[in-house]
């Protein structure tokens, strides 16, 4: 079991010199130069011998004298270029919160897209603490599967982690993980389980762990104290009020994430035989399936490239959308006109759409058009002409010819592409 | 199609999100197409609830020659009576929508069936790619349009997801015709809900970004920034490099290039 | 002579043949749904309604017209003539010299047709209808050549038996076109089924210069909604499509035909004809439907019978969502066939019993179920555009002298600023009116269009209960469809909440205010303004005059568009098309466009919010697009 705290990472990983970099930080003729030492400037640099040299002109260093340097124009101090966030002066400054001999648990267990918190588990750790601190002696824990890359658990507010990695556990594992919640609930008893009710696993955890005891949970729930919780009925258009149960699924911004504390991130002894944890031989897990972006179903689509009467040069905006991973729509003139087919029209007689991102190029914006992006998040604009009604509702618009701008988007998106690998290739 | 399967799709009450009126729920219509596209009219479609609701008709409208209705009142739970009823008919595919449009929403149901009767549960179901040999081949619906295929033993129950096929037009002669078989059932008044209080929901409150402002300059900075969200903004003199450069960032910002 | 018995005894043989045929076709007929109609007045009725109203139609092409009253008229004459000249053997040189006159008439009259068909527009059929000027002239040639004896012309017996058999030869042709083609499925089909069709027409109230335009209500409750197979329709209905005499007059106007999509209402209606008769359409010799994509489809797939159901196999569904129901067909059919009834009713079952309405159809109908307007607004926001405008509120003041009738115009923001300019000149003219809020319900137009007719109803019966709580004198919508709906279509629910109620269009009622100088208004400086008659207001509602009068008003003198008035272009926006959306080669709305833009006009007025939208989508530039309200609220002289 790893240690998830912020600061571990120099002090017990093994150290190891990265010889490239350090020859790029003293060849000021090297390309990269630049980047490299505006890199380093933000942490500890290692010395040749493999001592650390602090860097005294480090916002938050504290002098020899005991002062400590600040920045006037507070938040504009960025580590540009370091691959981890380096945890800031700040932060390592906030008190740290003990929680020694717990007699009560409160078990959070989060989605970790990716391995790594997502900010709904960090509203709901925020949560925990809320529930936490009207007792003494109770521990939040965080209980995950799978990889942890989470290098912040202790400043989310994790005071104990429960992690359990293995290949039963990767995938589309709802009974293997269950198998765990129920070992958990006969060890430790938790005051309450906390799951983030979400598409991303934790409603279904939840609502597997609820069934399994018994018990009947709240679900969408946005407002909880240990003894009221007020949750969503009736597809949201309902509050219902009820005593707070074991069980809760939260909802997002259901509280704030910790922010002024520290916690242990200790581990949390689970005796907890992998090898039990089969799972069920009901449910076979054949993998995700690569869906391409661009056969993304138009009113799934998170990110949609849509064209218009604006774009002249149909293969550019194809390969633009194919570099950028981005689904395809189009107005009805692009339809009409035959360039795009029927089924990626963006509009009233087309799909209403619920991208997070919509960038429409060359696209005038009639009220037709507009009904199909009600539901956008943000949209982005290119378009030659500043006052259309495109440009108006959006977020971000650029007054450019698209050919031009088209170009650009799928440069950018080709050096993101390359610098990926070359990480990927450094990480190996 | 796949005639030998026996298929059951649950339906229930939906609630229009902007009339607040009852309809055809979104996820059960769903299920009822997919149940229609695995067995065709050999489908069992059951609603646990009042015989009278205007909106079964709407359900059978999609083409059911009938339709089971086990009656009870409102307040009543309708777990025990589903989980006798699925014992009896041993079907071997139960669908159901991933939670309701009315009640407590909290999208149990399927859980608790699945408990219930011992059998797996597969949810947020997206398609059910064929049933062979005891096993169905199932696409879960993942977001952002992705899909993990699963393999399920018979007999199994899906939660239908809003990912599915949509639900066919509902067609007014045939659902007028439909014949319901209504099944007075003992019922177990749910108890629980009873003590809940009830009330529209109030509005969330969009969170702010807090900023802790630990020095005037923080302070000074957060009272003058722009708010978020009012009004867009335009850029017109500078480079196309720079143009596509605010493009891309607000890409990467919204992670949707990643 | 040897073959003198030959002439009379085909005239006789042919005779009974057609009425063989005829008694054959009244049961084709006879196979549809009974429809009350009084059969006697209407056969009373049908000589007037020949010679009035169907030549009314025929005269807007004076040479057919002319060429009609010839050959017709010269034929049913002769015909009667030679019944008793020559079949009946009555000797009167009288009668012999009447015949021939008839004769010649017809004769004159059949060259006209004859040069008509040398270079026959596209729109004509062909095939056998190229064969008819032929036997028409065969047919008066032979008859006054046999005729010359009787007249004391030529001697009894001229010719010989040779002259006797030539002429039978040709009395066979040329009556075999004329009485058994009529009975038995020829071209002449038309007249005798014409005929019957005026005299049993299911819209009496056309004739004599009426109107009828609302749709009859779908029986809701039975075995099957709507037409599913050719005997669904009402006998008088299919005696109707017996009808057409190919002309294509429909289709020359057709808006959907014109723009490449699958419709083309001539051969829908030859269509029908396959239907009920049975067979397949290999013999329509017109043009043929369009393929969505500037090609036309297959000849001679389709197959039908009279209890078939039609979708399957005889007409494609596209077909029917195609069309806007413009009426501009049943405008322009000398016969004055119903295409828009026929395909309402077929929509009503794909809609209703199939559960097949396409594209967007399915969901907007949901919508309209579920919140009382298309787009699944909600309903308790329908009357926020009104937020600032200060109107009285029926629930609150019970009653006014106008019902100002909002429409679901009030959801879109383009449509409210015709709304608020309306509200402004009301204001101005001191009218005291009020709205019905949130308690309006869309009107069920677009819901019947798509071939509900059950949500059409209930839509219907709802707002008719909410208007008879209320008293108003006038009701008053700036939206053709609800016009219509109010108008023509809610009377046929037994509610008594309009008795007495004078339904107008809003620029009927402007104009009125105008004209009792109760609106003041600036001249109208602008550039040139052309006018588009919306279907709904013109040829469903036969208002020309008052929109051309408000513009006049203003000084503006209309660059009238080529299809104006009865004869205006759809913009594409009627009978759910725009919903439906099936494809087709071009858009309508684009093509109304360039009428517009061949004015040379700078703005083209409508009184309408749905060809405002659809005219304004049309990719600019293009002409700006207005409803009258809007001009007219912009020309308001400042009250001080
Ligand atoms: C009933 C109805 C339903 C409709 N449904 C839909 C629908 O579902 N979806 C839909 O999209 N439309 C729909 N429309 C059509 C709609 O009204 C518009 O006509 C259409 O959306 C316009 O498409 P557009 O913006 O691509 O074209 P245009 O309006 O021609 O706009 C082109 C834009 O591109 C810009 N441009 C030109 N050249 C360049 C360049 N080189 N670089 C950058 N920008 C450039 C122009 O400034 C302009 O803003 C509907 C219309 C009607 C009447
Ligand atoms: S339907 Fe009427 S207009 Fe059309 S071809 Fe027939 S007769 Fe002519
Ligand atoms: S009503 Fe209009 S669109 Fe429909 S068939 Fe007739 S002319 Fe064509």
């Amino acid at each position: 079991m790893s240690n998830f705290s912020s600061n571990d990472d120099a002090l017990h990983s093994v150290f190891r010199r990265d010889l490239r970099t350090e020859w790029i930080a003293r060849n000021r003729l090297h390309p990269l130069h630049d980047s490299v030492v505006s890199a380093q400037q933000g942490g500890e640099v290692r010395g040749p011998t493999g001592l650390l040299r602090k860097n005294p002109h480090v916002i938050g260093f504290i002098g020899p004298n005991g002062l400590k340097r600040i920045d006037r124009a507070n938040g504009s101090f960025v580590a540009i270029g370091g691959k981890k966030r380096v945890p800031s002066a700040k932060d390592s400054q906030r008190p740290l919160h003990l929680v020694e001999n717990p007699e009560g648990y409160i078990m959070v267990v989060g989605d970790m897209i990716g391995g790594r918190l997502t900010s709904h588990d960090k509203d709901i750790l925020g949560l925990a603490h809320q529930l936490a601190a009207e007792k003494s002696k109770v521990a939040v824990v965080l209980v995950c599967f799978g990889e942890n890359k989470e290098t912040q658990c202790d400043l989310a507010g994790v005071d104990r982690v429960i992690h359990l990695e293995g290949n039963v556990f990767e995938g589309f594992a709802p009974e293997a993980g269950l198998s765990v919640l129920q070992q958990i609930e006969t060890s430790y008893q938790p005051m309450h389980w906390l799951f983030p009710d979400s598409v991303h696993g934790g409603s279904d955890l939840g609502s597997r762990l609820a069934a399994r005891l018994g018990e009947r949970p709240a679900t969408q729930a946005w407002q909880v104290t240990s003894e009221k919780t007020i949750s969503r009925g009736a597809s949201g258009s309902q509050d219902i009020s009820r005593t707070t149960p074991r069980i809760l699924m939260l909802m997002e911004e259901c509280a704030n994430a910790v922010e002024d504390t520290r916690h242990e991130a200790l581990p949390l002894a689970l005796e907890f035989d992998v090898s039990m944890a089969e799972g069920d031989h009901r449910l076979i897990d054949q993998g995700q399936i690569d869906v391409d972006s661009n056969a993304v179903p138009l009113a799934e689509a998170e990110f949609i490239l849509s064209a218009g009467n604006g774009i002249h040069n149909w293969d550019q905006f194809h390969s633009a959308a194919a570099a950028l991973r981005a689904t395809e729509g189009a107005s009805r003139v692009a339809v009409d006109d035959g360039f795009m087919p029927r089924s990626r029209q963006v509009g009233a007689s087309g799909t209403w759409v619920t991208a997070r991102v919509y960038l429409a190029v060359g696209i005038s914006g009639a009220i037709q058009h507009m009904q199909g992006i009600g539901q956008c998040d943000k949209v982005v604009a290119i378009n030659t002409d500043a006052g259309c009604d495109m440009v108006k509702r959006a977020d971000l618009a650029v007054i450019a010819d698209s050919e031009a701008i088209l170009a650009e988007l799928t440069r950018l998106a080709q050096q993101r592409e390359l610098s990926k690998e070359e990480e990927e290739s450094d990480a190996a | 199609m796949q005639p030998n399967v026996n298929v059951v799709s649950l339906v229930s009450i939906g609630r229009h999100p902007q009339s607040g009126r009852s309809r055809r729920a979104e996820q059960d219509g769903r299920a009822v197409e997919l149940g229609l596209s695995l067995v065709g009219e050999a489908l069992t479609v059951v609603h646990v609830g009042e015989d009278q609701d205007p909106v079964l008709r709407q359900y059978a409208g999609m083409g059911l020659p009938s339709m089971t209705v086990l009656s009870q009142g409102k307040e009543c739970d309708a777990l025990p009576v589903l989980t006798s009823f699925l014992k009896a008919q041993l079907p071997s595919v139960v669908l159901t929508g991933v939670r309701s449009e009315s009640g407590e929403s909290s999208g149990m149901l399927p859980y608790l069936l699945a408990e219930a009767l011992g059998w797996p549960l597969v949810p947020r179901v997206a398609e059910i790619l064929h049933i062979k040999d005891g096993q169905a081949e199932v696409l879960l619906a993942l977001p952002r349009g992705q899909r993990r295929s699963v393999q399920v033993t018979l007999p199994f129950i899906a939660s239908v997801d809003n990912a599915a096929q949509e639900a066919r037009q509902t067609a007014f002669g045939p659902g007028l015709r439909a014949t319901l078989h209504v099944e007075t059932v003992d019922s177990v008044v749910d108890d629980a809900a009873i003590q809940w209080e009830m009330s529209a929901a109030k509005p969330r409150p969009k969170r702010l970004k807090v900023v802790k402002a630990k020095t005037a300059a923080d302070r000074m900075k957060a009272a003058t920034a722009k708010p978020v969200g009012g009004g867009g903004k335009i850029m017109k003199n500078e480079t196309p490099a720079e143009k596509a450069q605010a493009i891309f960032d607000l890409l990467l910002e919204e992670k949707v290039v990643r | 002579m040897i073959f003198d018995w030959l002439p009379p005894t085909l005239i006789g043989v042919l005779l009974v043949l057609a009425g063989i045929g005829a008694v054959r076709r009244i049961n084709l007929w006879r196979a549809g749904q009974s429809e009350k109609v009084d059969i006697l007045a209407g056969l009373m009725a049908m000589p007037k309604r020949y010679l009035h109203d169907l030549h009314h139609v025929v005269e807007r092409d004076k040479y057919m017209s002319r060429t009609h009253v010839a050959t017709g008229g010269g034929f049913v004459l002769a015909m009667v003539l030679v019944v008793f000249v020559h079949l009946f053997g009555v000797k009167s040189e009288i009668l012999a010299w009447a015949l021939l006159a008839a004769l010649v008439i017809m004769f004159c009259g059949a060259l006209f047709v004859a040069k008509r068909r040398l270079n026959p527009p596209s729109r004509l059929s062909k095939g056998p209808w190229m064969r008819l000027p032929k036997s028409l002239l065969t047919f008066s040639i032979t008859f006054f050549v046999l005729t010359l004896p009787a007249a004391g012309i030529l001697p009894e017996g001229f010719g010989g038996w040779l002259l006797t058999v030539v002429l039978s030869v040709l009395i066979l042709m040329s009556l075999g076109e004329m009485l058994f083609g009529m009975t038995w499925g020829g071209p002449m089909k038309h007249a005798f089924a014409g005929a019957l069709h005026l005299a049993f027409h299911r819209r009496p109230e056309r004739f004599g210069g009426g109107r009828s335009t609302g749709l009859k209500p779908a029986v809701l409750g039975g075995d099957v909604h709507g037409v599913s197979k050719p005997t669904d329709f009402k006998w008088n209905q299919l005696l109707g499509f017996d009808a057409c005499v190919q002309c294509g007059r429909c289709e020359a106007v057709c808006p959907a035909f014109a723009a490449g999509q699958p419709l083309n209402p001539k051969k829908l209606i030859q269509d029908m004809v396959v239907g009920f008769a049975g067979g397949t359409d290999e013999k329509y010799a017109g043009s043929p439907y369009p393929d969505g994509s500037g090609g036309v489809q297959d000849v001679g797939n389709a197959v039908g019978g009279k209890d078939q159901i039609i979708t399957n196999g005889l007409i494609n569904p596209d077909t029917l969502w195609s069309c806007t129901t413009c009426r501009a067909c049943v405008e322009e059919c000398p016969m004055m066939i119903e295409h828009v009834d026929a395909i309402v009713d077929m929509r009503r079952f794909l809609t209703l019993e199939k559960g097949d309405t396409p594209n967007k159809g399915a969901q907007v109908l949901e919508n309209i179920i579920a919140t009382d307007n298309p787009n699944g607004y909600s309903p308790a926001s329908r009357t926020h555009w009104a937020a600032d405008q200060n109107l009285n509120v029926m629930k609150e003041v019970k009653q006014a002298d106008v019902l100002f009738w909002v429409s679901d115009g009030a959801f879109d923001m383009r449509s409210q600023r015709i709304l608020r300019s309306f509200v402004t000149l009301l204001k101005a003219a001191k009218v005291d009116v009020a709205i019905l809020g949130d308690e309006e319900r869309d009107s069920g137009d677009v819901a019947r269009r798509l071939g509900d007719d059950a949500t059409f109803q209930s839509l219907a019966k709802r707002n008719l209960a909410t208007m008879s709580q209320y008293r108003f004198n006038t009701i008053v919508t700036t939206d053709p469809h609800a016009f219509h709906c109010l108008k023509n279509e809610y009377g046929d629910f037994g509610s008594t909440a309009l008795d007495g109620v004078e339904v107008l269009h809003h620029t009927t009622f402007l104009n009125r205010l105008i004209k009792e100088g109760r609106l003041q208004l600036d001249a109208f400086s602008g550039g040139k303004v052309t006018y588009h008659d919306p279907c709904y207001l013109g040829r469903y509602n036969g208002e020309y005059d008052a929109p051309r009068e408000l513009l006049a008003s203003l000084g503006i003198e209309v660059a009238e568009m080529e299809r104006s008035g009865y004869r205006s272009r759809c913009c594409g926006g009627g009978g759910g098309v725009p919903i439906t959306d099936i494809p087709g080669e071009r858009r309508i709305a684009d093509m109304r466009m360039e009428d517009v833009i061949s004015t040379g006009a700078e703005m083209v007025a409508v009184g309408c919010q749905q060809c405002t939208a659809m005219l304004e989508g049309v990719v600019e530039p293009r002409p700006v697009v207005k409803d009258i309200a809007e001009i007219l609220a912009g020309q308001l002289k400042e009250m001080h």
